[in-house]
């Protein structure tokens, strides 16, 4: 098997020659002048301690999680018929099976490492809390006899007493009433669900919701999540959309999480999504509200609360699109560009430049020339937006967005939107993403800093770790180092930081590294997708191909050949004869001028393996239309690394 | 006892039909009466409150009038909505007030705090769900034999006499090929080991002695040299060191029961007939499966 095939012998007495020069390298490093690399500098001496334990805080390895998932709680998921609720949406996400609202049993391949259930602020609602548990209500002969039924495993026979009484209006006195404050709202249930769920060390469980801001069928929506436990978070209600309470502008929601801070000290951070369905409107430079040109208030607000971007989903993918990138042959992966997210209005080609987050990332470099602050320097994320209260998205195991496309015959082919101008097919649901994150530990806080520090990347699914780093002096033999993050962080700064002014005559490097999913799939390549500015003040892009699995060799447009494609489309299977599981590299800007301002993240591309639309075409013996895409090529995509030039 | 809502029924007895539904016409909630919108001190106090858990300070006179406004704009859309029937047969509301009616369950199984026995007796049906998972602590060395090739076997073997000679003081950071995971793990947790290096290799780990080097086992990166320095077994926990998780998972465990039995319950009430499609058509149906 996998052990057998392989071509490339480097050889062991070779590996073992190179030795691992890492405790001087770091010594020629003061350069940089990151502040996380003066800190890295710090923690490892020129001597490493004894115990290999011994001043190790940097992460190890990747958690993987979702940062945006809807349950019975949200108005629409319930609609569609979703029962599960928060409780429920955090026992799966940490392994448990489940029943599925659609009556199906469920469960992951793996536990995920943390959740944030978020949903819609906008209706949450109240429910009848008719057993609040006041002392007097059990002092009456109804709620003794009541207590006495619960407590003697007669809570069907209880509630349906209860109920009777309260529709014939005999309720004891002090039994709360509806339009009275012992009304319980729906977000101190999530927040119960997700402090009762929290592990620390174990699995993280944040306590978050959504903003739906959707002015004219156009996608604004973000995720607030909290890094503190509920004592805080209910301290206040979350913020909606409908005026005059809430707003759709999200200029009022970062007003908002000002207040919530100050006021709470509970500390928050937002990440917007689906900007394929904003119409032009999620990475603006002409505000939508107000048409006028983003300003610096605009920029530092939303610098200062969305360090993320959740860039894939089930919802279609937002790295990129073929007409911003025309020379990316992956660009072409999950695409949701008929309208905005109700499909009231159609697509035009000159609103792709501001719904996707490569464009956004380089016109970023634009605005902070001109505004001094770049408004849209995040990081990635992936994660589900399902609304079935199941974080479920491997595309053996997909759940689906809704209740109504969790596994059935004909989910493929029922209509997922329709309006007049376009139609959504069921099929055209994307299997994708998670969030990873690398932190220290599982932990609200760890993760939560993580994520501020843009320490995190995009999954489609799998659970591939990856490694990026920068910095002015990586050398090829560090791709031999056998402790590659320990390199990285003493050489670089990670994922989500910044170089600066570069060191006469030097251009930037970078340490990548990636790691299949331990049961996933192959790695065909990695690749770095680099934006710049130039000096007349137009952005470009550019992707390389950095490493990548066998010997094939770059044809003459310095493209690496396709990895090829071994998906038994009839029966559902791949095999891992090609591709690899890990790569490492180290890659040097080969274009690289110090006065211009850049980007550069990483691109992780598995081998083909079979889409869900396969899996379901085998399970239910349906033949799916000649369009329906059969394979897919998962990937990953990094926070990115900016190099900013001195002054 | 008092009860607001047989206040009517107490005056009818003293005072007669016609006291009663002069009576009733007085007390009776205005917003009852068609044409005639009320919205109460109650309720302006609740959307003031509402406002302030949002935004953590009262609203201004503008602020609480623009609330009052939308409210009587919702109560104008709603009554018309409702007198032209449109609330009927509407998923979205039929399934709300489903769902409001089983939060009632949800409450009545919120107030039994358990017992220690009971806790103690679902820790002991169910102990598999709480065990406290076996922990390894090992190191691990990698050998990606995409880069060996034809070499693998006799690299693996070379590579293991080298670490047997070495013991449990080999210096690993120089050895193999390099890995993105870590060399040596402490206690870590059998599902742990799962997440990072998948079952297969978990299960080969558990078969291994430790206190000398293993292998190779197989992970789905490659193959692995393993030196397990202590291996503790799993275990039932006592209650105390569960107790939280039991008593969620126990809780959990009466939310359910209790939603089915008040379904149970309320379906006794109803004679339920299904007018099934004739055996013709259900043929058809069963065919297109």
């Amino acid at each position: 098997m996998i052990l057998t095939k392989h071509l490339l012998a480097a050889a062991l007495v070779c590996a073992l020659a190179l030795t691992t020069n890492g405790a001087q390298a770091e010594d020629t490093t003061t350069d940089v002048g990151t502040l996380d690399q003066e800190t890295a500098a710090k923690m490892f001496p020129a001597k490493p301690p004894y115990s290999p334990y011994a001043g190790r805080n940097f992460p190890t390895r990747p958690f993987f999680g979702d940062t945006h998932l809807h349950t019975s709680f949200s108005m629409d998921a319930g609609a569609f018929g979703c029962r599960l609720g928060p409780k429920d949406a955090y026992r799966f996400a940490k392994g448990a099976e489940v029943t599925a609202s659609s009556g199906q049993p469920v469960k992951l391949s793996r536990p995920l490492d943390f959740l944030v259930v978020s949903d819609h602020s906008d209706g949450f609602g109240f429910f009848p809390q008719l057993m609040s548990g006041d002392p007097g209500l059990l002092a009456t002969p109804q709620g003794r006899k009541w207590y006495d039924w619960i407590q003697a495993g007669k809570g069907g026979q209880a509630a349906l007493d209860i109920i009777t009484s309260f529709g014939k209006g005999q309720m004891p006195k002090g039994f709360p009433l509806p339009g009275t404050p012992a009304y319980r709202s729906a977000w101190q249930e999530t927040i119960k669900a997700a402090d009762e769920a929290n592990e620390p060390g174990r699995f993280t469980a944040f306590i978050g919701y959504e903003w739906t801001s959707n002015a004219g069928g156009n996608n604004l929506h973000r995720n607030i999540i909290f890094r503190d436990n509920g004592a805080k978070a209910s301290l206040i209600e979350p913020y909606t959309t409908q005026p005059p309470l809430g707003s759709p502008n999200p200029r009022d929601l970062w007003k908002w999480m000002v207040m919530c801070e100050e006021k709470t000290s509970a500390q928050i951070l937002a990440i917007a999504h689906n900007g394929n369905l904003s119409n032009g409107r999620m990475f603006p430079i002409i505000e939508s509200f107000t048409n006028k040109k983003i300003d610096r208030a605009y920029a530092e607000s939303r610098m200062r609360w969305e360090p993320l971007y959740e860039a894939t989903q089930i919802k279609g993918d937002g790295e990129t699109h073929p007409l911003l990138s025309p020379n990316d042959e992956f660009a072409n992966f999950e695409r949701w560009d008929k309208g905005n997210l109700d499909l009231t209005e159609l697509k035009k080609p000159e609103m792709l430049e501001f719904e996707y987050a490569r464009s956004a990332l380089k016109n970023g470099l634009k605005m902070e020339a001109e505004l001094g602050v770049n408004p849209y320097k995040f990081g990635m994320v992936g994660s589900t937006d399902a609304h079935t209260a199941l974080s479920a998205v491997e595309e053996d195991n997909f759940m689906g967005k809704t209740t109504s496309s969790e596994p059935s015959a004909d989910r493929t082919s029922h209509p997922f939107v329709k309006t007049s101008l376009a139609t959504i097919m069921g099929w055209e649901q994307t299997a994708s993403g998670y969030a990873a994150v690398w932190a220290q530990e599982d932990t609200r806080e760890s993760i939560f800093d993580a994520m501020k520090r843009r320490e995190t990347y995009a999954t489609t699914g799998p659970r591939m770790a990856v490694r990026f780093f920068g910095g002015f002096d990586f050398d090829a033999a560090d791709a031999n180092n056998r402790m590659p993050a320990k390199i990285g962080y003493s050489k670089g700064v990670p994922m989500g930081g910044d170089l600066t002014d570069a060191p006469k005559g030097k251009a930037p490097t970078f340490l990548v590294a990636a790691l299949k999913d331990p049961i996933g799939a192959n790695l065909d390549r990695y690749q770095i997708v680099k934006g710049w500015l130039d000096a007349k003040g137009e952005t470009h892009e550019q992707v390389y191909d950095v490493a990548w699995s066998g010997d094939r060799k770059p044809d003459a447009k310095g493209k690496i050949p396709s990895v090829g494609d071994t998906v038994d489309i009839a029966n559902a299977t791949w095999t891992n004869t090609i591709g690899a599981p890990e790569l490492i590299a180290v890659w040097k800007d080969p274009d690289f001028d110090p006065s211009l301002r850049s980007f550069y993240y990483g691109r992780v591309i598995e081998i083909p393996t079979p889409r869900w639309t396969a899996y379901d075409a085998k399970y239910f013996g349906v033949k799916m239309p000649k369009e329906v895409p059969m394979t897919t090529t998962e990937r990953a995509y990094t926070s990115p690394i900016w190099y900013t030039p001195a002054k | 006892m008092k009860r607001v809502l047989r206040e009517p029924l107490l005056h009818f007895l003293l005072l007669g039909t016609t006291i009663f539904v002069a009576y009733s016409l007085v007390t009776k909630p205005s917003n009852d009466e068609p044409g005639k919108i009320v919205i109460s001190q109650g309720q302006v106090a609740a959307m003031a409150e509402g406002f302030a858990r949002t935004w953590r300070r009262p609203p201004t006179g503008e602020e609480i009038e623009g609330l009052i406004k939308d409210r009587v704009q919702e109560e104008v859309y709603c009554r018309e909505a409702m007198a032209l029937g449109l609330d009927k047969d509407d998923t979205v509301i039929r399934r709300r007030l489903r769902q409001k009616i089983e939060f009632v369950t949800d409450d009545v199984t919120a107030l039994a705090g358990p017992t220690d026995d009971q806790l103690g007796a679902y820790l002991k049906t169910h102990a598999d769900a709480f065990r406290v998972q076996r922990q390894f602590t090992f190191s691990q060395v990698y050998l990606n034999p995409e880069r060996h090739g034809e070499n693998l076997a006799r690299d693996i073997a070379q590579l293991l006499a080298q670490l047997q000679q070495a013991g449990d003081k080999a210096d690993l950071s120089e050895l193999g090929d390099s890995f993105l995971l870590e060399h040596k793990f402490q206690s870590l947790p059998a599902g742990e080991i799962v997440k990072q290096f998948g079952e297969k290799f978990a299960i080969e780990l558990g078969k291994l002695s430790p206190g000398q080097w293993n292998g190779p086992i197989e992970s789905g990166y490659g193959v692995h040299l393993v030196w397990i320095s202590e291996r503790t077994e799993g275990r039932v926990p006592e209650l105390a060191e569960v107790r939280d998780a039991v008593r969620r998972e126990w809780a959990n465990a009466r939310r359910l029961e209790a939603k089915d039995k008040f379904y149970q319950e309320l379906l006794k009430r109803y004679v339920v007939t299904i007018e099934r499609p004739k055996p013709a058509e259900e043929k058809r149906i069963a065919a297109t499966k």
